[in-house]
């Protein structure tokens, strides 16, 4: 492509520039702050006494049920979105196109309204079970399974573009190749197909994960407030207006996403996977 | 010692021909359990649509007066209407500026472009509320200058943020596949190079640009955190009035059906899109037949 073109993407690195660091930036400054809305420029000084929320019980608590929910489902969505992927890819339907819409397309309504949705059916006395006569959660609403199912099934279509994309690529040949040498097809798929995909995974796993992990409205509306991720808590400090002890709390989720971003990096250089 | 004749199973035979068939039942059954998971919410939205009570709980009767009433909700239609003007004007604004943006990073040397492309990564990867708190920070701070900064303006620069990286990613590939000597021709025969640029690149990425638009109109319009964290002066969308209105839990079942037909209008657009490729495509197929026989 002609070199004179480089002078578009001036303004683009100028906005990411700007976009990425100066937010980052600022939140960090005022999570070591005491920068707030009524202080005046003169009292401003650094001090980390916010810092003593780190150690409070309750956001201990926050942080361990955001890790747990985000890797069991980013491992529920692994185990069933591969089975997905895998079958659209060995499927006779010869246009995958159509599948992967049909995979993709509760993502196109919107996702509090389907959250909404599903814990009024989860509840015990639903609009399903006035139809079909029985309740087919039981009474889960507000416990740890009811926000499972609502993150799994949120974010399956996710893992399964992912690792579709990365399916999708394996030659042919390879996989008739390791038959020929006297694989068994399960021995094939786990020594080729699988090792091959794995790219897929790593992108899928991620993609999952994040946001499970910082999400806020999904696990507030299923588990009806009691179940408390991390990003409830920031959505709290956000509605009192405590931007110090939201700010260092995103901090720490923003080191958690810095370390995933590397790990993507690793096996997938120029984000070939993400879409 | 007296059994030494290599049965087949020796040579690494297996039968599986039971279990194969007990794997394809399960299968079949997982299939249908995974995809029922993942319409459940959608088909809970239909029913709830389409029930003749406010009641949530219990169905009464089908009925199609919440559809006839969606104009009627103010609220609603407030929400709806600045969902789509800011989700247009961040589409329109990030498939223009994302697709030039994209030629001049795919213009860098290989080096920088990766460097870059990471970059263009952050606002995909970053979680929605760390982009949304940091952001609400920014212009907060901008606040000292702008003090109404917060509402339309914020809202359409948040979205822009994290949709022209979509763009760019779904451009950069088809740039990668375009012929390079294509932009050279056009230039040998005295084009400058703005003007191949329109003229030549542009057509041969349109498909990149066109799938770039989906996905950032797509990202654009369903946003909750983000938006949730930078609107202001009652600028809600329909997330943020939906998350707001579910807490005083006195939803009107109006949003379902709108809800339901979004996902019926889409559906049928996939359907059409997908439809009208195959016959362009079965035409083209047909031209190159012809083609091959004429030659």
């Amino acid at each position: 492509m002609n070199k004179e073109f480089k002078v578009l993407a001036k303004p683009y690195m100028v906005w990411l520039s700007v976009l990425v660091f100066v937010p980052i930036i600022a939140m960090i400054f005022i999570s070591f702050s005491n920068l707030n809305s009524s202080i005046s420029v003169s009292e401003i000084a650094l001090s980390l006494s916010h810092f003593k929320l780190l150690w409070e019980s309750s956001t201990i608590i926050a942080f361990r049920n955001s890790l747990i929910f985000a890797s069991a489902t980013t491992f529920i969505c692994f185990v069933l979105g591969y089975f997905i992927a895998y079958e659209i890819k060995l499927s006779k339907f010869k246009n995958k196109f159509i599948l992967l819409t049909f995979v993709i397309l509760p993502m196109w309504s919107n996702l509090i309204l389907r959250t909404e949705s599903l814990a009024n059916i989860m509840s015990e006395n639903n609009i399903l079970k006035s139809i079909i006569g029985f309740n087919i959660f039981g009474n889960i609403s507000g416990t740890w399974m009811a926000v499972l199912f609502g993150l799994v099934f949120t974010y399956m279509p996710f893992m399964i573009l992912s690792v579709y994309t990365a399916l999708e690529k394996i030659d042919y040949a390879l996989e008739e190749a390791a038959l020929d040498l006297g694989l068994t097809p399960f021995k094939k798929f786990w020594k080729v197909v699988f090792p091959l995909s794995f790219k897929g995974v790593v992108t899928g796993s991620i993609m999952v994960f994040l946001p499970t992990l910082a999400g806020f409205a999904i696990p507030k509306i299923l588990s009806r407030g009691r179940i408390v991720f991390i990003g409830n808590i920031i959505e709290n400090k956000f509605i009192y207006t405590n931007y110090n002890h939201g700010a260092l709390l995103a901090v720490v989720i923003l080191i958690f996403i810095l370390g995933s971003i590397f790990l993507l990096t690793k096996f997938d250089k120029e984000g070939e996977t993400l879409l | 010692m007296e059994n030494n004749r290599a049965s087949i199973k020796d040579y690494g035979y297996r039968d599986f021909t039971k279990l194969n068939k007990i794997y394809s039942i399960f299968k079949k059954v997982l299939v249908v359990l995974i995809v029922l998971g993942l319409y459940l919410s959608i088909i809970v939205i239909a029913i709830q649509s389409i029930n003749e009570s406010r009641n949530l709980s219990i169905f009464t009767n089908i009925s199609f007066q919440w559809y006839a009433n969606i104009l009627q909700e103010e609220e609603l239609m407030q929400a709806i209407k600045n969902t789509f003007l800011v989700s247009s004007i961040a589409t329109v604004l990030a498939t223009f500026l994302g697709t030039f943006f994209a030629v001049g990073l795919y213009a860098l040397s290989k080096k920088s472009r990766v460097l870059w492309m990471l970059l263009n990564n952050v606002p995909i990867l970053n979680a929605d509320i760390v982009t949304g708190f940091s952001l609400m920070l920014m212009f907060r701070l901008l606040m000292v200058v702008f003090p109404n900064i917060f509402g339309l303006f914020t809202l359409v620069m948040a979205h822009l943020f994290f949709t022209i990286p979509y763009v760019i990613l779904s451009v950069m590939p088809k740039l990668k596949e375009t012929d390079p000597n294509l932009m050279d021709a056009a230039m040998d025969l005295g084009v400058k190079p703005y003007k191949a640029l329109i003229k030549v690149v542009i057509p041969a990425i349109k498909a990149g640009i066109f799938s770039g638009m989906l996905l950032a109109l797509t990202m654009s319009i369903d946003d909750f955190a983000i938006s949730y964290f930078n609107t202001g002066a009652g600028f809600d969308n329909l997330s943020i009035w939906i998350y707001a209105v579910i807490g005083r839990r006195n939803l009107t079942p109006s949003v379902y059906a709108f809800s339901t037909l979004l996902t019926l209008f889409t559906l049928v657009g996939l359907l059409l899109y997908q439809f009208l490729q195959r016959q362009k495509k079965g035409k083209k197929d047909e031209k190159n037949s012809f083609n091959n026989i004429s030659s």
